[in-house]
């Protein structure tokens, strides 16, 4: 949560990998972003056609566990970049330049070594789906489009981690460039400093009320 | 030759990935990659590479695809929502016209108007900002001590993790097995009793140093009455979710939805641009994944440990102690109050409770009550030293208040939150009283 991700404006390759990413994991944490507006219309008709009309939609409850993973991991790669996946920053706090960025690679690889693992199985959970024609229990809506979200979202995952992977390895040969592609920290204080930026401007969107 | 000292084997493969764990995550892995990953190296050691790496593929879109964890993105966007809906100016006017004539009446009106807020936003530092902008200022034009203005904000913005809706009560649910109605239910008394703590202490504190939180009348009736229907929203979201739950008329997922189309109307109603709307879309996914990760990365660790048995023999020495279970729960307690100096809250919850929490429940402590008590200790050391994050926003947004003051204005929240904990230890029908409620 202490994590901050500086626009990458240089030519080497690693700013430009991270550029071309960028946006396809911006327009995936979107579509996640629809899927939780989408629940709460969901939600707010199932009510509304429950108590008033007394006819709920039926197949509802599928409905929702199956895109929940459109919410649960679309936007995994996105979150990955903006530093959110949460980590333990009480020593890497005290590490500079070359011990930091080796922490840095040590992470990314960790990361990578799982993900790649999950890529694969969770790919053969989908293709076992896909064969059988799973279909849920209750309105029978077929499965494999919601297990085949996991793989995919874990490759753009798995990508965002080799860009980082890439950057931390250029900065640990030369830790006096600028950083590309990586994930920087933040200490308490300009985590505060930030919350309070951003809480000053969000109450100004609704200034309008009348301070 | 642990093996030697009496150790099965699966208990000491258990114990080596446990330490292992914690290495990563001292190490600054990313929680979600360190829990899975020794998850799947302990699985492979214990049952095989075959059987392990089916489960480990399985258990993401399983794990996330529940529908008792689909209240969790709703309850992410009120809170984004209500920041862009602007409720906060308003509510610290109701609460001082309401509350100012009590002794030190701006601080306990602070501690309500960030209470109410807080519970919708369920954001504690993000609360403690806004409203350090919008009640600090007023308490010092009366003359209010300054580490007094300063703690209050700070404080108050804890009790947004108790009051419903609370999202890491719904975690808390989810990784105990218990219902997610019956925690939220929970939560609501012992947060009110919180802030009523608060506001006693200021009180009798206001009592002994009258100059430094002088009361503030002179609000007519009329004045009161007139303050109120802006805050309609907020108590119809709270009042939304705790009904449905209580009576049964709709899910908690269908209860946050219906809260979050609310707190979206109001949005737009006040003039809230698409821009800051979809910021807050954004941001919501964001907030998801990163709880969604934790919970399947941490289950893949928790099958293993499933296989490992350590909770089972962690759970057998607890019980076999020589203390009396009051006492272990201290030890607990304090424990879990040095890890939350150093670990965000549902990174500290999702690690531990696999072990924790069955040795709670065989030492005859009511899973519900443990859940509240759990949430309050992580959110105390959301105001304590060294990373108390939201002293670092208070002092952020008034630069002229330096930290080691607002840590000092603290103090008072600090000996509150105690109070209350020794409260829910001695009275724990405080939390269960709702939700057996319910049950009956």
């Amino acid at each position: 949560m202490f994590d901050t991700h500086p626009a990458a404006g240089g030519s080497s390759l690693v700013a430009r990998a991270d550029r071309r990413l960028s946006p396809v994991e911006d327009a995936t944490n979107f579509v996640a972003a629809i899927f939780i507006f989408l629940l709460m219309c969901l939600g707010i008709a199932q009510i509304v056609l429950r108590t008033v009309f007394d006819t709920p939609l039926s197949g509802y409850v599928d409905l929702v566990e199956l895109s929940m993973a459109g919410m649960a991991f679309l936007g995994a790669a996105y979150t990955q970049r903006m530093g959110a996946h949460i980590r333990m920053e009480l020593l890497l706090s005290h590490l500079r330049g070359r011990g930091l960025w080796a922490a840095e690679i040590v992470g990314a690889l960790v990361g990578m070594g799982i993900i790649a693992v999950l890529i694969w199985y969770s790919g053969a959970h989908f293709w076992r789906s896909f064969e059988l024609g799973d279909t849920t229990i209750d309105a029978e809506f077929p499965v494999w489009p919601s297990k085949l979200v996991v793989p995919v979202a874990f490759s753009l995952w798995f990508l965002r981690l080799s860009v980082q992977l890439a950057g931390s390895v250029r900065m640990f040969i030369d830790p006096s460039r600028a950083p590309e592609g990586v994930t920087l920290m933040k200490n308490a204080a300009q985590v505060a400093q930030e919350e309070a930026e951003e809480a000053l401007a969000a109450s100004q969107d609704g200034k309008t009320d009348g301070c | 030759m642990l093996i030697g000292l009496g150790f099965e084997y699966p208990l000491l493969v258990g114990l080596i990935g446990i330490g292992l764990l914690v290495l990563l995550v001292m190490l600054g892995v990313r929680v979600v990659f360190a829990a899975a990953t020794i998850g799947l190296l302990g699985l492979v050691e214990l049952i095989g590479w075959g059987p392990a790496a089916g489960i480990v593929g399985i258990v993401p879109h399983a794990k996330s695809t529940i529908y008792a964890l689909s209240v969790l993105p709703m309850f992410i966007f009120i809170g984004f929502v209500a920041f862009h809906a602007g409720m906060t100016t308003q509510l610290f006017n109701a609460a001082s016209k309401w509350l100012g004539w009590l002794p030190g009446g701006m601080a306990v009106a602070t501690v309500f108007a960030t209470a109410g807020f807080a519970a919708v936003s369920g954001a504690s530092t993000a609360t403690s900002a806004v409203f350090a902008r919008v009640a600090i200022p007023e308490m010092l034009r009366y003359g209010y001590d300054r580490r007094l203005a300063a703690g209050v904000v700070a404080a108050g913005g804890t009790l947004a993790t108790l009051i419903p809706p609370s999202a890491i009560l719904v975690i808390y649910a989810i990784i105990v097995e218990e219902s997610v109605g019956r925690l939220l239910l929970a939560g609501f008394l012992p947060g009110l009793v919180s802030a009523l703590i608060y506001g006693g202490i200021i009180i009798g504190w206001a009592k002994v140093r009258p100059e430094a939180a002088p009361s503030v009348g002179g609000a007519t009736w009329g004045e009161r009455f007139t303050s109120l229907p802006p805050l309609l929203p907020i108590v119809a979201v709270v009042f939304i979710i705790i009904s449905a739950i209580y009576q049964g008329w709709a899910t908690p997922t269908e209860a946050g939805a219906l809260g979050a189309g609310i707190v979206f109307a109001v949005a737009l109603f006040r003039g809230t641009g698409l821009r800051p709307i979809t910021a807050s879309l954004m941001e919501t996914a964001k907030l998801t994944v990163m709880i969604f990760s934790l919970i399947w990365g941490v289950t893949i660790f928790v099958r293993f440990l499933g296989f490992s048995g350590v909770a089972e023999a962690f759970t057998a020495w607890v019980v076999s102690l020589d203390a009396s279970p009051m006492t272990i729960m201290i030890c607990i307690l304090l424990a879990y109050a040095v890890l939350g100096m150093f670990m965000d809250a549902i990174g500290m919850l999702l690690l531990t409770l696999p072990v924790v929490y069955p040795a709670v429940i065989a030492l005859g402590f009511d899973s519900i009550w443990f859940g509240i008590i759990v949430v309050k200790m992580a959110e105390i050391c959301l105001v304590t030293p060294p990373i108390g994050l939201n002293c670092f926003v208070v002092s952020a947004v008034r630069p002229d208040i330096p930290l080691p003051d607002v840590f000092r204005g603290i103090m008072l929240f600090f000996i509150a939150d105690v109070i209350t904990i020794i409260v829910l230890l001695i009275f724990p029908e405080i939390v269960t009283w709702l939700p057996d409620l319910m049950r009956n």
